[in-house]
Protein backbone atom coordinates (compact mmCIF):
# COMPACT_ATOMS: atom_id res chain seq x y z
CA UNK A 1 0.00 0.00 0.00
CA UNK A 2 1.38 3.28 -0.86
CA UNK A 3 1.99 6.24 1.71
CA UNK A 4 -0.87 8.71 -0.68
CA UNK A 5 -4.43 7.82 -1.48
CA UNK A 6 -4.90 5.72 -4.09
CA UNK A 7 -6.61 8.35 -6.49
CA UNK A 8 -3.24 10.63 -6.04
CA UNK A 9 -1.25 7.18 -6.45
CA UNK A 10 -2.58 6.93 -9.65
CA UNK A 11 -2.26 10.70 -10.83
CA UNK A 12 1.57 10.56 -10.02
CA UNK A 13 1.80 7.39 -11.77
CA UNK A 14 0.34 8.91 -14.63
CA UNK A 15 2.76 11.95 -14.19
CA UNK A 16 5.76 10.17 -13.84
CA UNK A 17 5.27 8.52 -17.19
CA UNK A 18 5.48 11.74 -19.21
CA UNK A 19 9.21 12.20 -20.60
CA UNK A 20 11.85 14.32 -18.24
CA UNK A 21 9.82 13.78 -14.90
CA UNK A 22 11.03 11.67 -11.96
CA UNK A 23 8.96 9.77 -9.38
CA UNK A 24 9.71 13.29 -7.42
CA UNK A 25 8.93 15.58 -9.84
CA UNK A 26 5.48 13.66 -10.43
CA UNK A 27 4.62 13.82 -6.82
CA UNK A 28 5.30 17.98 -6.82
CA UNK A 29 3.17 18.40 -9.80
CA UNK A 30 0.40 15.82 -8.45
CA UNK A 31 0.33 17.50 -4.86
CA UNK A 32 0.48 21.12 -6.77
CA UNK A 33 -2.55 20.31 -8.96
CA UNK A 34 -4.40 18.81 -5.83
CA UNK A 35 -3.82 22.37 -4.24
CA UNK A 36 -4.92 24.49 -7.06
CA UNK A 37 -8.11 25.79 -7.14
CA UNK A 38 -11.07 23.19 -9.26
CA UNK A 39 -10.92 25.21 -12.53
CA UNK A 40 -7.38 24.91 -12.80
CA UNK A 41 -7.77 21.31 -12.40
CA UNK A 42 -10.42 21.11 -14.87
CA UNK A 43 -8.92 23.43 -17.56
CA UNK A 44 -6.18 21.17 -17.54
CA UNK A 45 -7.96 18.07 -17.86
CA UNK A 46 -9.58 20.09 -21.10
CA UNK A 47 -6.78 20.64 -22.45
CA UNK A 48 -5.07 17.48 -22.50
CA UNK A 49 -8.62 16.09 -24.11
CA UNK A 50 -8.58 18.59 -26.49
CA UNK A 51 -4.86 18.70 -27.52
CA UNK A 52 -5.63 14.96 -28.61
CA UNK A 53 -8.97 15.56 -30.12
CA UNK A 54 -7.81 18.42 -32.43
CA UNK A 55 -4.23 18.83 -33.23
CA UNK A 56 -3.83 16.93 -36.23
CA UNK A 57 -0.89 16.79 -39.26
CA UNK A 58 -1.14 19.62 -41.94
CA UNK A 59 -1.65 17.94 -45.19
CA UNK A 60 0.32 20.04 -46.85
CA UNK A 61 4.03 20.44 -44.95
CA UNK A 62 2.94 17.97 -41.98
CA UNK A 63 3.20 20.31 -39.51
CA UNK A 64 0.69 20.14 -36.05
CA UNK A 65 -2.38 22.24 -36.07
CA UNK A 66 -5.58 22.67 -35.79
CA UNK A 67 -6.78 23.85 -38.72
CA UNK A 68 -6.05 22.34 -41.93
CA UNK A 69 -3.62 23.31 -44.23
CA UNK A 70 -1.94 25.27 -41.11
CA UNK A 71 -1.84 29.05 -41.05
CA UNK A 72 1.97 28.83 -43.00
CA UNK A 73 0.57 27.01 -45.58
CA UNK A 74 -2.48 28.91 -45.76
CA UNK A 75 -0.36 32.51 -45.92
CA UNK A 76 -0.71 34.14 -49.02
CA UNK A 77 2.20 36.75 -47.98
CA UNK A 78 4.68 34.04 -47.66
CA UNK A 79 6.86 33.07 -50.73
CA UNK A 80 6.13 29.91 -52.41
CA UNK A 81 9.19 29.01 -54.46
CA UNK A 82 11.19 27.59 -51.60
CA UNK A 83 10.67 25.08 -49.10
CA UNK A 84 12.81 24.49 -45.32
CA UNK A 85 12.98 20.95 -44.50
CA UNK A 86 13.21 20.53 -41.00
CA UNK A 87 13.58 17.14 -38.48
CA UNK A 88 10.47 17.70 -36.82
CA UNK A 89 7.64 20.17 -35.67
CA UNK A 90 9.75 21.47 -32.81
CA UNK A 91 12.76 22.86 -35.07
CA UNK A 92 10.13 24.42 -37.47
CA UNK A 93 8.95 26.36 -34.15
CA UNK A 94 13.13 27.30 -33.96
CA UNK A 95 12.84 28.80 -37.44
CA UNK A 96 9.57 30.50 -37.43
CA UNK A 97 10.51 31.95 -33.87
CA UNK A 98 13.79 33.87 -35.78
CA UNK A 99 11.46 35.09 -38.33
CA UNK A 100 14.19 35.46 -40.63
CA UNK A 101 12.74 32.66 -43.54
CA UNK A 102 9.69 33.38 -45.04
CA UNK A 103 8.92 30.78 -47.53
CA UNK A 104 7.46 26.98 -46.55
CA UNK A 105 8.03 24.11 -44.63
CA UNK A 106 8.16 20.26 -44.56
CA UNK A 107 8.50 18.51 -41.64
CA UNK A 108 9.98 15.09 -42.29
CA UNK A 109 8.67 13.51 -38.73
CA UNK A 110 12.10 11.63 -38.19
CA UNK A 111 15.43 10.93 -39.56
CA UNK A 112 16.84 7.83 -41.48
CA UNK A 113 18.16 5.97 -38.25
CA UNK A 114 18.55 2.04 -39.70
CA UNK A 115 19.45 1.45 -35.81
CA UNK A 116 15.81 2.35 -34.57
CA UNK A 117 14.60 0.81 -37.46
CA UNK A 118 13.70 4.25 -39.70
CA UNK A 119 14.07 4.15 -43.17
CA UNK A 120 13.09 6.62 -46.17
CA UNK A 121 9.67 5.18 -46.46
CA UNK A 122 9.21 5.73 -42.45
CA UNK A 123 9.79 9.39 -42.90
CA UNK A 124 7.41 12.25 -45.06
CA UNK A 125 9.63 11.65 -48.38
CA UNK A 126 7.44 10.50 -50.94
CA UNK A 127 4.93 13.76 -49.99
CA UNK A 128 7.63 16.14 -50.48
CA UNK A 129 8.26 14.82 -53.73
CA UNK A 130 4.80 15.32 -54.58
CA UNK A 131 4.98 19.15 -53.34
CA UNK A 132 7.86 19.81 -55.92
CA UNK A 133 6.06 19.78 -58.63
CA UNK A 134 2.61 20.14 -57.69
CA UNK A 135 3.60 23.56 -56.14
CA UNK A 136 6.38 24.36 -58.73
CA UNK A 137 9.52 24.45 -55.99
CA UNK A 138 11.96 26.54 -57.45
CA UNK A 139 14.70 25.71 -54.07
CA UNK A 140 14.99 23.42 -51.09
CA UNK A 141 16.71 24.32 -47.87
CA UNK A 142 17.76 21.21 -46.11
CA UNK A 143 17.71 21.85 -42.70
CA UNK A 144 17.87 18.59 -40.50
CA UNK A 145 20.41 18.79 -37.57
CA UNK A 146 23.96 18.61 -38.27
CA UNK A 147 23.93 14.94 -36.75
CA UNK A 148 25.68 11.56 -38.02
CA UNK A 149 21.78 10.89 -39.25
CA UNK A 150 20.78 14.32 -39.76
CA UNK A 151 23.34 14.68 -42.79
CA UNK A 152 22.87 11.32 -43.48
CA UNK A 153 19.19 12.12 -44.50
CA UNK A 154 20.29 15.42 -45.79
CA UNK A 155 22.59 13.70 -48.45
CA UNK A 156 20.06 11.29 -49.14
CA UNK A 157 17.09 13.90 -50.03
CA UNK A 158 19.55 16.14 -52.07
CA UNK A 159 20.33 13.44 -54.07
CA UNK A 160 17.42 11.75 -54.82
CA UNK A 161 15.57 15.39 -55.09
CA UNK A 162 18.23 16.44 -57.80
CA UNK A 163 17.82 13.10 -59.32
CA UNK A 164 14.09 14.07 -59.86
CA UNK A 165 14.85 17.40 -60.94
CA UNK A 166 17.89 18.56 -62.10
CA UNK A 167 17.60 22.30 -62.31
CA UNK A 168 16.15 22.17 -58.73
CA UNK A 169 18.40 24.73 -56.26
CA UNK A 170 18.89 22.30 -53.14
CA UNK A 171 21.57 24.32 -50.38
CA UNK A 172 22.23 22.87 -46.86
CA UNK A 173 21.74 25.16 -43.86
CA UNK A 174 25.65 26.27 -43.14
CA UNK A 175 27.23 24.60 -40.37
CA UNK A 176 30.19 25.98 -37.91
CA UNK A 177 31.31 27.67 -34.41
CA UNK A 178 28.39 29.19 -32.76
CA UNK A 179 27.35 32.55 -31.65
CA UNK A 180 29.37 32.54 -28.27
CA UNK A 181 31.31 29.19 -28.80
CA UNK A 182 34.79 29.43 -28.25
CA UNK A 183 37.00 28.44 -30.81
CA UNK A 184 39.32 26.12 -28.25
CA UNK A 185 36.74 23.61 -27.53
CA UNK A 186 35.97 23.18 -31.02
CA UNK A 187 36.84 19.91 -32.98
CA UNK A 188 38.35 19.95 -36.07
CA UNK A 189 34.91 18.75 -38.32
CA UNK A 190 33.22 22.07 -37.05
CA UNK A 191 36.53 23.78 -37.69
CA UNK A 192 36.65 22.16 -41.08
CA UNK A 193 33.08 23.70 -41.61
CA UNK A 194 33.54 26.57 -40.73
CA UNK A 195 36.70 27.64 -42.76
CA UNK A 196 35.24 25.73 -45.85
CA UNK A 197 31.96 27.79 -45.84
CA UNK A 198 33.46 31.23 -44.89
CA UNK A 199 32.65 34.71 -46.42
CA UNK A 200 33.89 37.77 -47.36
CA UNK A 201 33.30 40.64 -45.28
CA UNK A 202 35.06 43.60 -46.81
CA UNK A 203 32.72 43.10 -49.96
CA UNK B 1 46.39 2.57 -40.03
CA UNK B 2 48.07 1.58 -36.71
CA UNK B 3 45.58 1.15 -34.34
CA UNK B 4 44.89 3.17 -31.23
CA UNK B 5 46.32 3.27 -27.62
CA UNK B 6 45.92 3.98 -24.54
CA UNK B 7 49.31 5.83 -24.59
CA UNK B 8 48.58 7.59 -27.52
CA UNK B 9 45.04 9.57 -25.91
CA UNK B 10 46.38 13.21 -24.03
CA UNK B 11 44.24 13.49 -20.56
CA UNK B 12 42.83 16.89 -21.25
CA UNK B 13 44.14 18.94 -18.64
CA UNK B 14 42.09 22.32 -18.84
CA UNK B 15 39.50 19.50 -17.42
CA UNK B 16 41.69 17.41 -15.08
CA UNK B 17 42.89 20.99 -13.35
CA UNK B 18 39.66 22.22 -12.96
CA UNK B 19 37.91 19.18 -11.32
CA UNK B 20 40.84 18.74 -9.33
CA UNK B 21 40.96 22.03 -8.10
CA UNK B 22 36.89 21.29 -6.92
CA UNK B 23 37.31 18.25 -5.23
CA UNK B 24 38.99 17.67 -1.86
CA UNK B 25 41.65 15.48 -1.00
CA UNK B 26 39.41 12.38 -0.50
CA UNK B 27 37.86 13.26 -3.69
CA UNK B 28 40.67 13.60 -5.38
CA UNK B 29 41.48 10.52 -4.01
CA UNK B 30 38.57 8.42 -5.06
CA UNK B 31 38.36 10.66 -8.59
CA UNK B 32 41.92 9.33 -9.61
CA UNK B 33 41.33 5.97 -8.68
CA UNK B 34 37.60 5.49 -10.77
CA UNK B 35 38.16 7.72 -13.69
CA UNK B 36 39.33 6.59 -16.85
CA UNK B 37 40.24 7.55 -20.20
CA UNK B 38 39.53 5.66 -23.10
CA UNK B 39 39.33 5.37 -26.66
CA UNK B 40 35.89 4.56 -27.43
CA UNK B 41 33.17 4.71 -30.20
CA UNK B 42 29.97 5.68 -29.69
CA UNK B 43 27.45 3.00 -30.29
CA UNK B 44 23.98 4.93 -29.37
CA UNK B 45 22.38 7.81 -28.68
CA UNK B 46 19.28 8.85 -26.41
CA UNK B 47 17.92 11.40 -24.52
CA UNK B 48 18.05 11.42 -21.41
CA UNK B 49 16.21 13.73 -18.89
CA UNK B 50 16.26 17.88 -19.66
CA UNK B 51 19.59 18.13 -20.78
CA UNK B 52 21.25 14.64 -20.98
CA UNK B 53 22.11 11.63 -22.57
CA UNK B 54 22.28 7.96 -22.39
CA UNK B 55 25.43 7.09 -24.67
CA UNK B 56 26.57 3.81 -25.45
CA UNK B 57 30.08 2.98 -26.37
CA UNK B 58 32.95 0.60 -27.02
CA UNK B 59 36.09 0.89 -25.30
CA UNK B 60 39.58 -0.88 -26.43
CA UNK B 61 39.92 -1.55 -22.98
CA UNK B 62 36.76 -2.03 -21.17
CA UNK B 63 34.61 -3.12 -23.76
CA UNK B 64 30.80 -2.00 -24.35
CA UNK B 65 29.83 0.49 -22.02
CA UNK B 66 26.77 2.67 -20.92
CA UNK B 67 26.96 6.02 -19.52
CA UNK B 68 25.45 8.78 -18.60
CA UNK B 69 26.56 12.49 -19.89
CA UNK B 70 25.22 15.12 -17.99
CA UNK B 71 24.52 18.03 -19.70
CA UNK B 72 25.06 16.40 -22.76
CA UNK B 73 22.50 18.53 -25.15
CA UNK B 74 23.85 21.47 -24.34
CA UNK B 75 27.47 21.50 -23.64
CA UNK B 76 29.39 23.66 -25.57
CA UNK B 77 32.79 22.51 -23.75
CA UNK B 78 32.84 18.94 -22.30
CA UNK B 79 30.86 17.64 -24.96
CA UNK B 80 30.81 19.75 -27.58
CA UNK B 81 30.20 18.16 -30.95
CA UNK B 82 31.84 14.84 -30.01
CA UNK B 83 29.05 12.86 -28.87
CA UNK B 84 27.49 11.74 -32.58
CA UNK B 85 27.00 8.39 -33.65
CA UNK B 86 29.75 6.52 -35.15
CA UNK B 87 32.47 9.21 -33.89
CA UNK B 88 35.71 7.68 -32.34
CA UNK B 89 36.68 9.70 -29.53
CA UNK B 90 39.20 9.86 -26.43
CA UNK B 91 36.36 9.64 -23.52
CA UNK B 92 37.14 10.24 -19.79
CA UNK B 93 34.48 8.44 -17.72
CA UNK B 94 34.03 7.92 -14.13
CA UNK B 95 33.90 3.86 -13.68
CA UNK B 96 30.98 2.52 -11.66
CA UNK B 97 31.43 -0.02 -8.76
CA UNK B 98 28.00 -0.78 -8.91
CA UNK B 99 25.32 -1.25 -11.83
CA UNK B 100 25.61 -0.65 -15.52
CA UNK B 101 25.62 3.30 -15.78
CA UNK B 102 28.62 4.98 -15.85
CA UNK B 103 29.25 8.76 -15.46
CA UNK B 104 30.80 10.64 -18.55
CA UNK B 105 32.55 13.43 -17.83
CA UNK B 106 34.08 15.02 -20.87
CA UNK B 107 34.95 13.95 -24.34
CA UNK B 108 37.29 14.71 -27.35
CA UNK B 109 36.65 13.77 -30.90
CA UNK B 110 39.88 11.91 -32.67
CA UNK B 111 37.57 11.12 -35.75
CA UNK B 112 34.15 12.11 -36.94
CA UNK B 113 34.04 9.62 -40.13
CA UNK B 114 32.28 12.12 -41.93
CA UNK B 115 31.97 9.54 -44.97
CA UNK B 116 29.53 7.66 -43.09
CA UNK B 117 27.05 10.60 -43.26
CA UNK B 118 27.81 11.27 -46.84
CA UNK B 119 25.22 8.71 -48.05
CA UNK B 120 22.82 6.58 -46.87
CA UNK B 121 24.40 2.48 -47.82
CA UNK B 122 27.46 3.75 -45.60
CA UNK B 123 24.91 4.67 -42.43
CA UNK B 124 22.97 1.37 -43.11
CA UNK B 125 26.63 -0.81 -43.17
CA UNK B 126 27.87 0.96 -40.01
CA UNK B 127 24.40 0.48 -38.35
CA UNK B 128 24.78 -2.96 -39.43
CA UNK B 129 28.31 -3.41 -38.37
CA UNK B 130 27.49 -1.78 -34.74
CA UNK B 131 24.30 -4.26 -34.13
CA UNK B 132 26.24 -7.00 -34.56
CA UNK B 133 28.83 -6.28 -32.51
CA UNK B 134 26.18 -5.61 -29.74
CA UNK B 135 25.09 -8.79 -30.15
CA UNK B 136 28.32 -10.48 -29.99
CA UNK B 137 29.51 -8.60 -27.41
CA UNK B 138 27.28 -7.72 -24.23
CA UNK B 139 28.01 -4.84 -22.06
CA UNK B 140 31.40 -5.13 -19.93
CA UNK B 141 33.23 -7.98 -22.52
CA UNK B 142 36.38 -6.81 -23.69
CA UNK B 143 37.95 -7.46 -26.61
CA UNK B 144 40.22 -5.11 -27.88
CA UNK B 145 40.19 -6.87 -31.73
CA UNK B 146 37.19 -6.24 -31.84
CA UNK B 147 37.25 -2.71 -31.22
CA UNK B 148 40.31 -2.66 -33.42
CA UNK B 149 37.99 -4.36 -36.36
CA UNK B 150 35.04 -1.60 -35.78
CA UNK B 151 37.82 1.29 -35.88
CA UNK B 152 39.02 -0.37 -39.35
CA UNK B 153 36.19 -0.84 -40.73
CA UNK B 154 34.77 2.77 -39.90
CA UNK B 155 37.90 4.02 -41.57
CA UNK B 156 37.76 1.71 -44.06
CA UNK B 157 34.06 2.48 -45.27
CA UNK B 158 34.99 6.74 -44.54
CA UNK B 159 37.56 5.88 -47.05
CA UNK B 160 35.02 4.80 -49.70
CA UNK B 161 35.60 0.92 -49.60
CA UNK B 162 33.32 -1.80 -51.18
CA UNK B 163 30.11 -2.22 -48.98
CA UNK B 164 30.27 -6.00 -50.16
CA UNK B 165 33.31 -6.61 -49.49
CA UNK B 166 33.86 -4.83 -46.32
CA UNK B 167 30.40 -6.74 -44.90
CA UNK B 168 31.40 -10.47 -45.86
CA UNK B 169 34.80 -9.11 -44.17
CA UNK B 170 33.47 -7.72 -40.59
CA UNK B 171 30.86 -10.55 -40.58
CA UNK B 172 33.51 -13.16 -40.85
CA UNK B 173 36.14 -11.65 -38.18
CA UNK B 174 33.22 -10.27 -35.96
CA UNK B 175 31.50 -13.97 -35.41
CA UNK B 176 35.06 -15.44 -35.45
CA UNK B 177 35.77 -13.02 -32.46
CA UNK B 178 32.48 -13.66 -31.14
CA UNK B 179 33.51 -17.65 -30.61
CA UNK B 180 31.36 -18.66 -33.94
CA UNK B 181 33.94 -19.45 -36.58
CA UNK B 182 33.24 -21.96 -39.32
CA UNK B 183 35.49 -24.50 -39.13
CA UNK B 184 36.49 -24.83 -42.74
CA UNK B 185 39.19 -28.12 -42.13
CA UNK B 186 37.75 -31.24 -42.48
CA UNK B 187 34.09 -32.40 -43.33
CA UNK B 188 31.24 -32.03 -40.36
CA UNK B 189 30.04 -35.67 -41.51
CA UNK B 190 32.90 -38.26 -42.46
CA UNK B 191 35.63 -36.02 -40.73
CA UNK B 192 38.03 -36.58 -43.77
CA UNK B 193 40.60 -33.51 -43.59
CA UNK B 194 39.80 -30.90 -46.28
CA UNK B 195 42.64 -30.60 -48.70
CA UNK B 196 41.85 -27.47 -50.63
CA UNK B 197 40.43 -29.28 -53.51
CA UNK B 198 37.03 -28.95 -55.26
CA UNK B 199 34.04 -27.59 -53.85
CA UNK B 200 32.42 -28.22 -50.59
CA UNK B 201 29.28 -27.57 -48.79
CA UNK B 202 28.32 -25.24 -46.17
CA UNK B 203 26.10 -26.87 -43.15
CA UNK B 204 24.57 -24.28 -40.85
CA UNK B 205 23.77 -26.54 -38.22
CA UNK B 206 27.25 -27.92 -37.69
CA UNK B 207 28.37 -24.40 -38.61
CA UNK B 208 31.06 -26.27 -40.74
CA UNK B 209 31.62 -27.32 -44.43
CA UNK B 210 31.45 -30.77 -45.76
CA UNK B 211 33.12 -32.72 -48.65
CA UNK B 212 30.07 -33.60 -51.81
CA UNK B 213 30.33 -37.06 -51.38
CA UNK B 214 28.78 -35.93 -47.93
CA UNK B 215 26.34 -33.25 -48.34
CA UNK B 216 24.71 -31.89 -52.09
CA UNK B 217 24.64 -27.60 -52.85
CA UNK B 218 21.26 -26.55 -52.16
CA UNK B 219 19.62 -22.68 -50.83
CA UNK B 220 19.69 -24.37 -47.37
CA UNK B 221 23.68 -25.54 -47.50
CA UNK B 222 25.32 -22.93 -50.25
CA UNK B 223 28.52 -24.44 -51.66
CA UNK B 224 31.99 -22.68 -51.80
CA UNK B 225 35.21 -22.92 -54.02
CA UNK B 226 38.55 -23.75 -53.03
CA UNK B 227 39.26 -20.29 -53.45
CA UNK B 228 36.26 -18.73 -51.51
CA UNK B 229 36.60 -21.56 -48.48
CA UNK B 230 40.48 -19.91 -48.30
CA UNK B 231 39.67 -16.78 -48.57
CA UNK B 232 36.96 -17.19 -45.29
CA UNK B 233 39.91 -18.98 -43.63
CA UNK B 234 41.84 -16.20 -43.76
CA UNK B 235 39.44 -13.44 -42.62
CA UNK B 236 38.98 -15.80 -39.50
CA UNK B 237 42.58 -16.29 -38.93
CA UNK B 238 44.33 -14.60 -36.46
CA UNK B 239 45.80 -12.40 -39.18
CA UNK B 240 44.23 -9.62 -38.37
CA UNK B 241 44.88 -7.54 -41.88
CA UNK B 242 42.27 -4.65 -43.04
CA UNK B 243 39.89 -4.93 -46.09
CA UNK B 244 42.00 -3.55 -48.37
CA UNK B 245 45.04 -5.75 -47.81
CA UNK B 246 42.66 -8.82 -49.49
CA UNK B 247 41.62 -9.24 -52.99
CA UNK B 248 38.43 -9.95 -53.42
CA UNK B 249 36.95 -11.56 -56.60
CA UNK B 250 33.04 -11.11 -57.22
CA UNK B 251 32.62 -15.21 -57.59
CA UNK B 252 34.57 -15.01 -54.05
CA UNK B 253 31.89 -12.57 -52.49
CA UNK B 254 28.78 -14.17 -54.07
CA UNK B 255 29.82 -17.57 -52.79
CA UNK B 256 30.45 -16.18 -49.18
CA UNK B 257 27.52 -13.60 -48.76
CA UNK B 258 24.65 -16.67 -48.71
CA UNK B 259 27.40 -18.49 -45.84
CA UNK B 260 27.88 -16.01 -44.06
CA UNK B 261 23.85 -14.57 -44.06
CA UNK B 262 23.00 -18.67 -43.03
CA UNK B 263 25.74 -18.82 -40.54
CA UNK B 264 24.74 -15.68 -38.71
CA UNK B 265 21.21 -16.42 -38.31
CA UNK B 266 21.67 -19.69 -37.18
CA UNK B 267 23.62 -18.44 -34.46
CA UNK B 268 22.18 -15.59 -33.62
CA UNK B 269 18.56 -16.76 -34.06
CA UNK B 270 17.27 -13.92 -36.02
CA UNK B 271 18.11 -12.01 -38.88
CA UNK B 272 19.81 -8.45 -38.04
CA UNK B 273 17.24 -5.32 -38.09
CA UNK B 274 19.56 -3.29 -39.83
CA UNK B 275 19.85 -5.90 -42.67
CA UNK B 276 16.93 -5.10 -44.60
CA UNK B 277 18.45 -1.48 -45.42
CA UNK B 278 21.55 -2.68 -46.93
CA UNK B 279 19.72 -4.86 -49.38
Amino acid sequence: MGIYPKSLEKLIKQFSRLPGIGQKSATRVALYVLRSNREMAESLAKSLIEVKEKIKFCSTCFNLTDDDPCPICSDENRSNGTICVVEGPGDQLAIEEAGIFKGRYHVLHGVLSPLNGIGPEDLKIGELLVRLSKEGIKEVILATNPTTEGEATAFFLAKLLSEKDGKLKIARIALGVPMGGDLKYMDRMTLEHALGSRRLINQ
Amino acid sequence: MRPLNNEDVEVPKSILNRQLNLLSYEGLQNYLMNSHISPAIIMRINEFGESDLLVTFFTSDRGRLKGVAKGGRKSQKRFANCLDLFCLTSLEYELKRKGDLHFLHSCKLINGFPGLRSDFSSLSMASYMIELSEILFPLGVVDKKMFELLEHSFYALNHGARNDALRIFFEAKAMSLGGYRIDLNKCCICGRDYAGEGRAVFRPSKGSICCLKCGEESATSPGLSPESIEMLGLMQSGQWGTVEELSFSNEMIQDIKPVLKLHMEYRIGRRLKTAEYLE
